[in-house]
């Protein structure tokens, strides 16, 4: 019913002319730092501040007016679905229309799962991506509305990314992973940007030289809070599908969009001036973003005024709140200290104190426990004489009386521990996962398998003695994680709950002998990021020499051998157009390489005739016709390096003597126009001067002498064509090419074998006979596009 | 915005099938209904549905802080009771009552800091009955609303007696009626609608009435002192400019910084305007002979909430014995009392106004305090003008009689 009307609401709303603002979850996090929190919930149903975290994302989209959201669950999809229908999100009047989606559980990464909001074909206009796991206050409608501004006036500015001006130190501020955002001051668009990791350090950001050379100022912030808020145009999902490759969001796709020279797209940042907005992606964050929220930085996302939980909070002096309906006992000789929060139907007894916590609902705490910057759970009953400090507790946990929960510790949801248990700073423990479940649980949690397996070698006997939990691994893998990204054991420490990873920043700086490989890479880069500005080298391009050598052969060859088969297969012009630019993405080569390569190709496909003047001209229209539009086509237009290149290759290359109908025939096909030519002609690198003595010297410089040739009879053309020109037109019957160009052109061609005629080569003087009369030419022409049809 | 359309879709989506159409013929409703069908049946629970969306998506809207201001609120809350009352099935007083009640309390729930939702709600309750009474005893003289102090005990349950004598039905209007349980509602909308009609023209001509007295407060080369933004007292200050010659001077109201708002628009009005800072209200209260401020919310015992830095001008206008005058509509009247005891009723606003979410390192160890409202004291001041008339502190609990039924007071 519910959605029904709101369905009906909606098709009203597209008739009219306000389109529908669609936004994207994605309610999964693709990543374990809640282990094992979530291993019987998605991250998003975790609970802060006493409301699931995909109630808090619902609240700031509704804020924004978006009214369709498709929310993406991968893990614990049947939960999420669950926890939708029963929220007030579903109720008729939210004015929100939730379609749940699930999706394969093969998606492993936010590019999985775009790809997949792609193949459902799910948006339709620009929307809103967020993850499932956002608390914010920041008015969205405004990133949309300046980006369909945007929009307008430049097509290819596909994304607007939110981000928040923090200081360095800020506490939301992700220690982990941050980014080095490079901005124009003027239009805020994002230049460039570079993921920044805490271990192992980033230390050096690349900027390519471009971005200095096209912005006479830009902006290189360190300070910015990636809200992952992204205002995205429709193309980006399925950039997503073409670049099958991209996995983040952030450090492939817009690192990836902005380093790249051929898609041509813009990124823009929007710096927020007000509001708030965090994602908790890591238990740190989930500390620090709880703390914001009680000190009312989410304002009006508060627990007294819009609780996303609908509960009704009281807000007294310190930012202590506590559940309205008069259910809380509080003893009167507990101490609630400042930023607390505490859940409906809780007993708190004698003697305890609360210290910046946040408890649940139904939480019993007994009489003279202190918990200290813990976030506990509903349903759960901590003992007498307990301290548990920086952690979190999950729902219906046990601890019993005189146990210490040290800092950092996760406890999962149903865990008993006590009487008297001591953990370990850092301890993680869940219960066994029951049979049914296990069964039913197709999902690959191979490492809780790991963990359950590993149960006997592990010492419990601290955990006191009722308890039914199972140790998840502490301290670091056993094995060194040879893992690169964020998600390595030491890069992980900055993103757990309570760990201040003071060890890692001073190990980071006299690194120890388990490092020192690392460190010389660092020196590397450091040596070649100097290298590379003091060189007037290509500086987006950064890798090292030797590499670079290598992979220049390996393309050469490549080239060929992708040439070859399609000259073989007869694959279309713009497949092969396409094999090249990936391959010269993939070996990362300048673009003059492709190009040489493929005129090399081209050029050495024209199969010497001997004696039958005629035969080689027809052999020659037939390969540039076929294939001469590939030049053009693998990416950027520059005909008069294509001369040079023809130039410099026909020098070395026993195809010398066609060099002049090849470029006759390159001129007749549009791929070079008469002024490429003069403009080339007049290089003073194509005279071929301050070249080395030699035959390909002369070579070089035979063929300059063509390309004079050629331009005295463009010359000589233009006042011929000037004075017949309408006699011509009329009496010309309409040709492929159907422009007037073509007649001049013709008679180039004839012009220029007469001028050959005059050079002493014996190769030239073998076309010198086949003067062709602009009929003949065309009736080739046809002949040509005949035989590549078939 | 986009909700609206959303409650206007729904409105036409639930029109046909309602049994609605019928009254409003006769009145000139908002509702533009052109089909008719009288499934009663499907219409019950139909009325109930969309009354409850669009007092809902105004709950939100309020939750969400996307409507405030007590004026606004006001009337958004008016416009809600409006479609509720056109859409009710009723056979009797108490059950129009009850619907009224229980959308009010939705709407109150959500944001209980705007009192003035709740006050409206009390205010269209009052004219419904007087109306209804009025309509089903047709020509009774109307009940006399002079107080004095011997009638006191009495006044405690004015409407007492009016209750009783509702079984002595007179006139056309019968509750209750057997054989067409709709006729009393049938009679009766057009009359209520009337009555909310009332309460709109009023919140429309709520200023018009404030400042009509401008001039009998602010006398000619007068300085008046005067805090943050405020349409109340900007339309009042600008009445009095007409005819007298006086100085304004406007603190800047940190952290909001409302006041330089209120300068800029006095002065480009011809006012002489000075902008202050805060922190010099108290030296320059000997040279201020009037402080008028405007209020959030008037309580029942003469207090009221005002944006914060009204208590410190009006403090520092008792020293100097300088008259404090508030400027209120008669809506900010609410008949609770006991807000101040609510440490929460001052509404802490976002930290970021007073200290930048960029100063990464001091979020960690300052606790930032950012109370809203004020709560200034009777004793401060001297006089309210509303658009009822100008009363003292001590007064009010009288106007509070005259707006609302005491029955409604705990809605």
């Amino acid at each position: 019913m519910a959605s029904k009307s709101a369905s009906a609401g909606k098709e009203k709303l597209i008739d009219g002319e306000e389109e529908v603002l669609q936004a994207v979850i994605l309610a999964d996090s693709f990543n374990k730092r809640f282990r094992p929190l979530t291993t019987q919930k998605p991250r998003c149903l975790l609970p802060i501040c006493n409301a699931p975290l995909l109630d808090w994302t619902f609240e700031s989209l509704a804020l924004a007016g978006v009214q369709e959201v498709f929310v993406i669950c991968r893990s614990h999809a049947e939960l999420v679905k669950e926890a939708i229908k029963e929220s007030k999100w579903s109720k008729p009047g939210s004015g929100m229309k939730i379609v749940p989606i699930m999706t394969a559980k093969e998606t492993f990464s936010p590019g999985d799962a775009m790809r997949d909001i792609y193949t459902r074909g799910l948006v339709t206009s620009d929307f809103v991506l967020v993850m499932g796991d956002l608390v914010s206050n920041i008015r969205i409608d405004e990133v949309v509305r300046v980006h369909k501004e945007r929009r307008k006036t430049n097509n290819n500015a596909i994304m607007t990314m939110v981000v928040k001006e923090t200081g360095a130190r800020h506490r939301t501020r992700p220690r982990g992973e941050s980014s080095v955002f490079v901005l124009d001051p003027e239009t805020s668009e994002c230049l460039h940007y570079e993921h920044v990791q805490g271990y192992p350090r980033t230390k050096v950001v690349n900027i390519p030289r471009e971005i200095l050379e096209a912005h006479p100022e830009v902006d290189i912030r360190n300070d910015l809070l990636d809200c992952s808020i992204d205002v995205c145009s429709v193309e980006v999902p399925s950039l997503f599908q073409d670049n099958f490759d991209y996995l983040d969001i952030r450090r492939d796709f817009v690192h990836g969009i902005l380093t790249s020279d051929i898609l041509l797209k813009n990124i823009y940042c929007y710096i927020a001036e007000e509001g708030y907005a965090a994602r908790v992606q890591d238990t740190h964050s989930y500390d620090s973003i709880s703390k914001d929220i009680l000190s009312r930085w989410t304002f009006p996302l508060v627990p007294d005024d819009n609780h996303p939980g609908g509960h009704i909070y009281e807000h007294t002096r310190g930012n202590r709140y506590i559940a309205k309906d008069n259910t809380v006992v509080l003893a009167r000789t507990c101490n609630i200290g400042t930023n607390t929060l505490i859940g409906s139907s809780t007993k708190v007894s004698e003697n305890v104190t609360l210290i910046a916590s946040v408890i649940g609902q139904n939480c019993t705490i007994g009489a003279s426990s202190t918990i200290n910057n813990s976030y506990v759970f509903e349903d759960t009953v901590i003992g007498a004489n307990c301290t548990v400090e920086k952690s979190i507790i999950g729902a219906g946990v046990q601890i019993k009386d005189g146990s210490h929960v040290q800092k950092g510790s996760l406890i999962a949801d149903g865990v008993i521990i006590g009487p008297n248990a001591r953990l370990e700073p850092f301890e993680r423990l869940s219960t066994r996962r029951k049979e049914a479940d296990i069964e039913s649980d197709d999902d690959d949690d191979s490492d809780v398998d790991e963990v359950e397996a590993n149960q006997d070698s592990v010492d419990k006997t601290t955990l006191g003695p009722d308890t039914n939990a199972i140790v998840w691994p502490r301290g670091p893998p056993d094995e060194e994680d040879d893992e690169e990204g964020p998600e390595n054991y030491r890069n992980q420490r900055f993103m757990r709950l309570g760990d201040n990873a003071s060890d890692l920043d001073v190990s980071d700086e006299d690194e120890d002998s388990s490092s020192e490989e690392e460190t010389s890479t660092e020196d590397e880069d450091d040596f070649h990021d100097r290298e590379s500005l003091s060189e007037l080298s290509d500086v987006s391009i950064h890798v090292p020499a030797i590499s670079g050598m290598m992979a220049d052969d390996e393309f050469r060859t490549e080239v060929t051998q992708s040439l070859e088969r399609a000259f073989a297969e007869g694959h279309s012009v713009d497949n092969a157009a396409v094999e090249l630019k990936t391959l010269r993405m993939a070996s990362n080569v300048p673009l003059t390489r492709v190009k040489e390569a493929v005129v090399t190709a081209i050029v050495e496909k024209i199969t010497l005739v001997d004696g039958d003047a005629a035969t080689q001209r027809k052999e020659i229209s037939s390969v540039i016709g076929r294939w001469g539009e590939l030049i053009n086509k693998i990416g950027g237009v520059d005909p008069v390096e294509t001369v040079s290149i023809l130039q410099a290759h026909c020098a070395a290359s026993p195809r010398m003597p066609l060099f002049g109908q090849i470029l006759a025939a390159l001129y007749q096909e549009d791929i070079v126009e008469e002024d490429d030519i003069r403009l080339w002609h007049a290089l003073p690198d194509s005279k071929g001067q301050d070249r080395k003595e030699g035959v390909e010297t002369e070579n070089f410089q035979k063929c300059w002498m063509i390309g004079s040739h050629m331009i005295q009879q463009f010359d000589a053309q233009e006042s011929e064509t000037e004075s017949e020109e309408s006699s011509e037109e009329e009496a010309e019957p309409p040709r492929k090419t159907g422009a007037p160009s073509v007649n001049p052109k013709s008679k180039d061609t004839e012009g220029i074998d007469g001028g050959e005629s005059e050079s002493p080569s014996e190769g030239v003087s073998a076309s010198e006979t086949s003067s062709t009369h602009p009929s003949t030419n065309t009736s080739e022409d046809e002949d040509d596009s005949e035989a590549t049809d078939e | 915005m986009i909700e609206e359309q959303y409650y206007d879709s729904d409105l036409h989506k639930a029109s046909p099938p309602s049994s609605t159409s019928c009254y409003l013929q006769s009145t000139q409703s908002v509702l533009d209904l052109a089909t008719t069908s009288n499934n009663k049946m499907v219409a019950e629970p139909r009325s109930a549905i969309t009354t409850h969306r669009s007092v809902e998506v105004l709950a939100s809207k309020l939750r969400r802080r996307q409507i405030v201001g007590s004026r606004a609120t006001a009337l958004e809350t008016l416009l809600v009771l409006r479609q509720v009352i056109s859409k009710a099935r009723f056979s009797n007083l108490e059950q129009l009552v009850a619907i009224i009640r229980d959308a009010g309390r939705r709407l109150v729930d959500a944001q209980p800091k705007e009192h003035s939702v709740g006050n409206t709600v009390r205010k269209v309750l009052h004219h419904i009955r007087e109306e209804v009474h009025a309509a089903t005893r047709g020509n009774e003289p109307a009940k006399p609303t002079s107080f004095s102090i011997s009638k006191f005990v009495l006044q405690g349950q004015p409407r007492k007696q009016v209750v009783l004598q509702k079984s002595e039905v007179k006139g056309t209007l019968r509750e209750n009626d057997p054989d067409d349980p709709d006729s009393f509602a049938r009679g009766l909308k057009p009359v209520l609608m009337e009555a909310i009609q009332d309460v709109l023209d009023e919140l429309e001509t709520v200023y018009d009435n404030i400042s009509k007295n401008a001039k009998d407060h602010i006398h000619s080369d007068e300085i008046v002192l005067t805090l943050g933004v405020s349409k109340t007292v900007e339309q009042f200050l600008k009445s009095a400019a007409h005819v007298r010659n006086y100085s304004v001077i406007v603190a800047e109201t940190a952290p909001s910084y409302d006041g330089r708002q209120m300068a800029e628009s006095l002065s480009s009005f011809g006012i002489s305007t000075f902008l202050v800072p805060d922190s010099s209200i108290f030296a320059l209260m000997s040279r201020v002979n009037k402080v008028i401020l405007g209020a959030h919310v008037i309580l029942a015992n003469g207090g009221m909430f005002a944006i914060s830095g009204s208590l410190m001008a009006a403090t520092a206008a008792r020293a100097h014995s300088t008259p404090v005058v508030v400027c209120a509509g008669q809506f900010k009247v609410t008949p609770l009392w006991n807000l101040y005891h609510e440490y929460g009723a001052l509404d802490f606003g976002n930290p970021s106004d007073v200290l930048g979410f960029e100063n990464g390192d001091l979020v960690d160890k300052v606790d930032v305090v950012n109370p809203y409202y004020d709560y200034v004291q009777p004793e401060l001041i001297v006089a309210y003008i509303t658009n009822d008339g100008d009363h003292p502190p001590s007064s009010i609990y009288r106007l509070l009689k005259e707006t609302y039924d005491d029955e409604d007071n705990d809605l």
